[in-house]
This record gives C-alpha cells, sequence and structure tokens, in this order.
C-alpha cells in the first residue's frame, strides 16, 4: 500500500508544482526577491499586476526571481519560511490576509524584509504597501454616475475587507459627487474566483436597474464583464469600471474606464527604497500624488464619454494628486485614526 | 416580490443548478457502485478547461462540451486508475485529483494564454428557448429558455432513474456498491463495473465544468470551478443517491445560492455573510431533517478486494 500512496502524492506534487514558477540562478552579486499570491496570477487584475512588478524587478535590478501561490492560510507560514531561510531578501506578500504570518516571519527572520500589499502592521522589517486604490475609486464613481441612465450603478466584491470596503466608500463618494440621488447597490459572492458566481451577482444589479458596474474581485471580474455584454447583446445598455490594474482591454467593448494600481512601478518604488537601506519601520502609502493611483479611460470608448464629464474627473483628479482634496476611505492601518 | 423579480430569480437558479445537477446526478451513479470521488472538482475545473480549449479550437460550442466531458472523463480515469486499480484510498486519492486538477489546468491556460490571463472571448452556449414550454407564467423561462445543457439535465434524471432501478444493468451497479462479494459471486465484474461507473461521473463532472465556461461564465478562469465539485457531494447525499432527487437537490441549492444575490441587490441592511451561509444552511437542515431516513452504498470508500 506504502508505493500505492507514494504514487498518489507524486501525482499530487506534480499538479502542485505545475503552478509555482521557480525562477531561479545563482548569480552572485544580486539580491533575490519572492512574490506571494493567495490567488492565481492570471486574473488580469489585482494578482496579474503583482506578478508583473516581480518580472519588473528581475528586468530593471537584475533581482533572482521567485513566485509561489498559496492556496490556504495555512500554508502562510510554510512559504514564508521556505523563502526567507533559503535566503531572499526581499518577500512581497500580496494581500491583507498575509499580515499576521508576515508579523510572526518578520520577527524570526530580521535579515529579510517583508512587504505586505494592503498589510495593517508592521516592524522594522515587515512593510505594510498601501495602495490608495480609493482615489482612482472615486474618480470611477464619478464617471459611473455620469453616465449611467437609470441613476443607479452597482459593485461586485469578493470578501469584505478593509481595502475593498474603502474602494466601495469612495466609489459611492465620487458617484453622488456627480448625481447626490444615485443609487448605489452592492453585493459580496464570498469568492475572488468564481466567475458564475460575480456573474449572477451583476445579473441580479442589471435587474435592479443598474447600469454602470464596477468590481473589486480577481478573475471572478470576467463574470461581471460577462454580464454587461450581454445586457448590451440583448439590446439594453450598461457599462462595466475596471479596477486593480488597467483592464480596458479586457473587455474593450464594455469597459468605460479602470481605477488603476500602477503595481509594477510601485513594487520597483519600494525595492529601489530597500536598496538605499531606508525601508522599514513604517507604512508606504502609494496614491495619486506618487503616480501609483490612477484612472485610466479607455481609449476605445472615449467617444461615448461626454467631454464636460471627462473634464469634471480630470479636474478633481488634479485635485486629489495635488492633495488638495482627500478621499474617503475605511482606516485598518496601525496609528491610523480608529485603528487599534 | 414584484413578477420580474421572481422571474430573474428563478432563472437565476436554474443556471446555477444545472452544473450541480451534472455533477451530483454522475457522482450518484459513482457512489451507487462503492467509489466516492472527491476528485470531482479536478473532473469540473478540467472540463471548464477542456471546453475553452475546444470551443476554441473548433470555433463550435458544441464541440466544447464534448471536449469539457472528455477532459472530464480523463481526469476520472487517473482517479479511477489509483483508487481501483491500485486500491488506494479513495478521500486521499480524490483529493490528489483535485489539488492535482486546480494545478495543472492553470498551469496549461497560463502557459496558452499568458501569465496575467485575459477575459477570453468564446463561443459560447446560447439558451435555447422551446417553444410553448418557455410561455409558461413565472417558471416558463427559468425551465425553458435555458442553455441545452439545462435540458440534458433535466434528460437524464430519468434516464438515470431507470437505469438504476428498473434495468439488470443497474441492479449489477447497486450490487456492487452494497455488497461487492456477493455480486462477484454471481458472475459481476466489480472492478469493471466501477471503473466505468467512476469515468461516467467524470464525464458529467467535466460536463458540468463545460456548461460553466460556455453556458455561463462565457470564459475561463482559474479555479473558477469554486468548489462545486464538494458541493455536488453533498447535493448528492441530499438527494439520498435517487438521480430524480438529486436534481430536485441541486435545483434547490441553486435557488438559494441565486436568493442570495437577489437579496443583496435589493439592497437588504443585513450583514452579506448571512445571505453566503444560506445555501449551506439550508443543506444542513435539509441533511438534518430528511436525508436522516436515508443511508449511504454499503460498500462506499471501502477498496475492493480487501484482500489479495
Amino acid at each position: 500500500m506504502s508505493r500505492n500512496h507514494f504514487a498518489v502524492l507524486l501525482f499530487a506534487l506534480l499538479g502542485l508544482s505545475a503552478c509555482t514558477g521557480q525562477q531561479d540562478a545563482e548569480t552572485p552579486g544580486t539580491f533575490r526577491a519572492a512574490l506571494l499570491t493567495a490567488g492565481p496570477v492570471s486574473d488580469a487584475g489585482w494578482y496579474a499586476g503583482a506578478y508583473e512588478g516581480l518580472l519588473l524587478l528581475r528586468d530593471s535590478l537584475g533581482a533572482l526571481v521567485s513566485h509561489q501561490q498559496t492556496r490556504t492560510p495555512a500554508e502562510f507560514d510554510e512559504a514564508f519560511l521556505s523563502y526567507a531561510s533559503s535566503g531572499y531578501d526581499l518577500i512581497f506578500a500580496h494581500g491583507f490576509e498575509y499580515q499576521d504570518a508576515a508579523m510572526r516571519a518578520g520577527e524570526r527572520f530580521p535579515n529579510t524584509t517583508f512587504v505586505v500589499s494592503g498589510g495593517g502592521r508592521f516592524a522594522d522589517n515587515v512593510v505594510p504597501l498601501i495602495f490608495e486604490l480609493e482615489e482612482g475609486s472615486y474618480l470611477a464613481g464619478m464617471i459611473a454616475a455620469g453616465m449611467s441612465r437609470s441613476g443607479v450603478v452597482g459593485m461586485v466584491g469578493g470578501v469584505a475587507i478593509p481595502p475593498v470596503e474603502g474602494t466601495f466608500l469612495a466609489f459611492e463618494a465620487g458617484a453622488r459627487t456627480v448625481n447626490p440621488d444615485v443609487q448605489v447597490l452592492e453585493s459580496f459572492t464570498g469568492s475572488w474566483d468564481d466567475v458564475a458566481a460575480a456573474k449572477e451577482a451583476a445579473v441580479a444589479q442589471l435587474g435592479r436597474g443598474a447600469d454602470v458596474l464596477i468590481h473589486n474581485v480577481d478573475a471572478a471580474s470576467f463574470g461581471v464583464f460577462q454580464a454587461v455584454r450581454e445586457t448590451v447583446a440583448a439590446g439594453g445598455t450598461a457599462w462595466a469600471l475596471g479596477m486593480n490594474r488597467d483592464q480596458n482591454d479586457v473587455a474593450p467593448d464594455v469597459i468605460l474606464g479602470s481605477a488603476v494600481i500602477r503595481i509594477p512601478e510601485s513594487f520597483l518604488e519600494t525595492a529601489s527604497t530597500w536598496q538605499t537601506g531606508t525601508l522599514g519601520g513604517r507604512p508606504i502609502y502609494a496614491g495619486a500624488s506618487e503616480d501609483v493611483i490612477d484612472f485610466v479611460l479607455n481609449p476605445q470608448l472615449l467617444d461615448v464619454v461626454p467631454a464636460e464629464l471627462v473634464a469634471e474627473m480630470t479636474a478633481v483628479r488634479e485635485l486629489i494628486r495635488a492633495g488638495e482634496l482627500t478621499v474617503p476611505r475605511v482606516p485598518f492601518v496601525e496609528g491610523e485614526p480608529g485603528v487599534r | 416580490m414584484p413578477e420580474t423579480d421572481l422571474v430573474l430569480f428563478l432563472e437565476a437558479a436554474v443556471r446555477l443548478g444545472v452544473p450541480l445537477a451534472l455533477a451530483a446526478m454522475g457522482e450518484a451513479i459513482t457512489e451507487r457502485s462503492g467509489i466516492i470521488n472527491i476528485g470531482l472538482e479536478g473532473s469540473i475545473i478540467g472540463g471548464a478547461l477542456g471546453g475553452a480549449l475546444g470551443a476554441l479550437a473548433t470555433g463550435n460550442a458544441a464541440a466544447g462540451v464534448l471536449a469539457g466531458a472528455g477532459a472530464g472523463l480523463l481526469v476520472a480515469m487517473v482517479f479511477a486508475l489509483f483508487s481501483i486499480g491500485l486500491r488506494t484510498d479513495q478521500i486521499i486519492t480524490g483529493t490528489a485529483v483535485t489539488l492535482g486538477g486546480l494545478g495543472l489546468t492553470g498551469a496549461v491556460y497560463q502557459a496558452r494564454f499568458g501569465a496575467t490571463g485575459t477575459a477570453l472571448t468564446l463561443p459560447t452556449l446560447a439558451p435555447m428557448s422551446v417553444p410553448g414550454l418557455s410561455q409558461i407564467p413565472w417558471i416558463g423561462s427559468a425551465l425553458f429558455d435555458q442553455a441545452p445543457t439545462a435540458y440534458l439535465s433535466y434528460a437524464l434524471a430519468p434516464l438515470l432513474w431507470y437505469y438504476l432501478f428498473r434495468t439488470a444493468w443497474g441492479l449489477e451497479l447497486r450490487a456492487v456498491g452494497e455488497a461487492p462479494d456477493a455480486a462477484q459471486a454471481a458472475g459481476v465484474r466489480v472492478r469493471w463495473v466501477r471503473f466505468w461507473a467512476t469515468l461516467f461521473g467524470g464525464a458529467l463532472a467535466g460536463l458540468a465544468g463545460a456548461h460553466l465556461a460556455l453556458a455561463h461564465a462565457g470564459t475561463f478562469a482559474e479555479n473558477m470551478s469554486a468548489g462545486r465539485g464538494f458541493i455536488a457531494i453533498a447535493v448528492v447525499v441530499l438527494g439520498r443517491w435517487n438521480p430524480l432527487w438529486v436534481l430536485v437537490a441541486a435545483l434547490l441549492f441553486g435557488a438559494a445560492s441565486a436568493l442570495q444575490f437577489l437579496l443583496q441587490a435589493l439592497g437588504l441592511d443585513l450583514p452579506y455573510q448571512l445571505f453566503l451561509a444560506l445555501p449551506y444552511l439550508l443543506t444542513l437542515a435539509a441533511l438534518a431533517g430528511w436525508v436522516g431516513r436515508s443511508r449511504a452504498p454499503a460498500a462506499l470508500a471501502l477498496p475492493w478486494p480487501k484482500e489479495r
């Protein structure tokens, strides 16, 4: 029997190893950077941006890079341990969910620096990288309310973690500046990857009269775009908005624009700071004024968005960039008001 | 609830119920033969990718559905070779097949479409309206304006019921699942029957995956099966290993899932986790109240022959 169990394990390992792209090579003098994601990088969004960031570190700084996808929270500690103990200098853990495991790993491996995207806790070698995506989402809300004929817009989320709740709060606030009476629907599916569930959540919102939808999920965003496409194919009018990465080319026929995080550039900036030895001990805030957050209109649909609306949005974007307008967000980082 | 809301809700219920029904009816046949295939999730995601690739290669959604069924069958064959051929533990083997299936489909998808992914534009299975029946008030469009895979699940339920309970082959299958030693003594080729029952279950799970990709989502995404294989296994228990009840149970589960989206879109000011838990609370309630009087095939999950 033990032989058979071994064969089964071998098969499982084959499958697991197929999804971790180890790209090690031994060259002295360079540093090692690793990326952990809690979902597949093929989501054309949040994780895809991080993977592009990792490749940018390889191409721009000559870093030796490796990526691992963790499947369960139980694997967080294990993944940190394996990278830190095999000499990785800089580990990007791309998601709020990694923060506690990163704090534990940071204590155990003082010579490794852990960067947690959207993390809420920090230490000398544990650095939350806070993307102020609310700023992009606020602008998306303005476009949504300005483009809606029904006065109803919708948001489809995966899990209501603070960074996601923040983007939805800002979306609603931005929408209200354009149409104070706009009705904003909000649904969560409990999954970042369940395309069918996100589609049904979108269909339900479209059925309630929503005609511009934004999302904050990963690969499940394809379901939101598909629901909008089907509404258009059936003769209706509806639009979608992208989130986390420039998704305008993911469904160029229905996506008006995307609230973008320039994750690759932000990773590069963070790694450069680390190289100067000044990274750590405090969170990094990356927003519109750092040119990390933006709202990018889809060039293929520019002619459907009224010029006045674009001008209004652009003016507000300049105010945000100049620090003259503060967008509402949900605080979740240690030291922020309302956070222990 | 206004009429349009109810109709939209029922349509969503059937859309969400069909993939569960297909996978669970297949698994019911597999379990009736004494094999519990936890690797169903692997067959579903394999079927989703196989369906997407098949549809892209041929430009034909129907060919994609066949490719999806074939992919689901191949994944189940891996499970069958280990658990029936080598008598490995079915739970461990099934878990390995699920993990292997999710990992391999991801690797293939990234190799074919780029690591960072995109929303594919696939030839999709458009809903087909059944003349007359789809005009029935309230439930007409929900039941009879659906993708062809939905009609397949309606047809399969009575066919599989007839096969299981009214044919000699069905009797053999059930005998293998209840008392394999006695079945063998009566001249039934136990492992052969189990092997085909497992492949059949895998093919239907593959169809479920192809439905997800081609009739529902219109694209493939990694992990898009999202646990439906495990829910289907619960649906089998809920349907008491009877294909007719399995179809009803799957549609009920689909309705509970659809209800959560409707309630959220209605803007009820309740924690959304409550809505998400709804299908599972329903399952628990049904299991406690209704399935208590049923029991699993006696030889389920036991390697056979015991010694060799």
